[in-house]
């Protein structure tokens, strides 16, 4: 069935009101106070995604500290592992939860301590979300 | 209802309530751990030397006297050992505020003496307040005391040139006599510490 120029535009204007908002969005951000001795901190967080593709997070940036890693935690038979990940995968129209003894963001270098952080995240090369949040007790 | 029957019926009554009571605490095990393993047989912690935050000797002997809570990790770590020694820190305070009079310490140590200095281990065990101490020293002092309590412990090489540590994930009681008594596996559960350190510290 062919449609008219008019048809298109109205589809194309109309696809384009419907689609607003961000895909993805963060909730419940937690940022610890850096460690003393290693001046870490580990940032926890939800991520939500309501598209219907999964988010793939490749990198995370943040201008308070020198380097953000991804990395995950867990117990193996008895023995605590903390590994680093390629990427942060939110499922499509889910969410991926950071939450202590999991995923986490391991933030280090930052001088001097910060009061807020933002954090910013990118999926290959695209910056998708910019989290600002302050540092917990 | 005359007198008599009247006190036969409460004396009945008294009887029957007392048997009842003596059956139920006979048969009714004691409260128990939860939680916790206890070691069939307390085990003596062997002859180690590692130093305090305060780069003072820290040897068996220094944990005489008191109970410890022995915990094994590293400072270049966010977010597992912070996480416990939170919980063993807040268990501390929560004996505390239920009055008990045994409250155990809680000892650090880190398995990491390239990076975590005198200084670096005591800023980091003050961090998570009062009770807490931190210990580091040379390697073989440290394989002293961990071949002989079954903690596990090595580098694992990570991007850049910089490392992390795998440890063993377990708290480690140990009594006044300075012998491992019980451990705790994780994950760490403040309540758990809560009901079975009583427990533990109470028994013979």
């Amino acid at each position: 069935m062919s449609r008219s120029p008019a048809t298109a535009a109205l589809l194309l204007l109309l696809a384009a009101c419907t689609g607003s908002g961000p895909s993805l969005v963060a909730e419940n951000v937690e940022i610890t106070r850096p460690l003393p001795g290693s001046g870490m901190s580990a940032a926890y967080l939800e991520l939500h995604n309501s598209s219907p593709e999964e988010i793939r997070i490749t990198r995370v940036v943040s201008p308070e500290f020198a380097a953000v890693e991804l990395h995950e935690s867990l117990v193996e038979d008895g023995v605590a592992r903390m590994r680093p990940l390629d990427s942060l995968v939110v499922p499509a129209r889910g969410m991926l939860l950071l939450a202590r003894g999991g995923k986490h963001l391991m933030l280090h270098g930052a001088a001097p301590a910060p009061d807020t952080v933002s954090l910013q995240f990118y999926a290959d090369g695209e910056l998708l979300l910019t989290v600002t949040a302050p540092v917990g007790d | 209802m005359n007198p008599l029957r009247l006190l036969l019926a409460l004396v009945s009554l008294v009887a029957l309530s007392t048997g009842a009571w003596l059956a139920y605490r006979m048969t009714t095990p004691p409260a128990a751990p939860q939680t916790a393993t206890v070691l069939p047989a307390p085990l003596p912690l062997p002859e180690f030397s590692l130093l305090d935050g305060l780069g003072d000797r820290f040897d068996r002997e220094a944990m005489r006297g008191h109970w410890s809570l022995m915990f094994f990790g590293f400072t270049h770590c966010p977010d597992i050992c912070p996480l416990t020694l939170q919980v063993l820190a807040a268990a501390r305070a929560a004996l505390a505020d239920d009055g008990r009079q045994q409250i155990p310490d809680v000892l650090f140590v880190s398995v990491d003496p390239e990076r975590d200095s005198v200084d670096t281990v005591r800023g980091y065990a003050a961090h998570f307040g009062p009770g807490v101490t931190g210990v580091t020293g040379e390697l073989a002092e440290l394989r002293k005391l961990t071949d002989e309590l079954g903690i596990y412990f090595g580098k694992v090489p990570t991007a850049g040139g910089d490392y992390s540590v795998d440890h063993s994930a377990a708290v480690l009681l140990i009594d006044p006599e300075a012998r491992f008594r019980a451990v705790f596996g994780a994950p760490h559960e403040l309540a758990a510490y809560v009901h079975d350190l009583p427990l533990l510290m109470a028994a013979p």
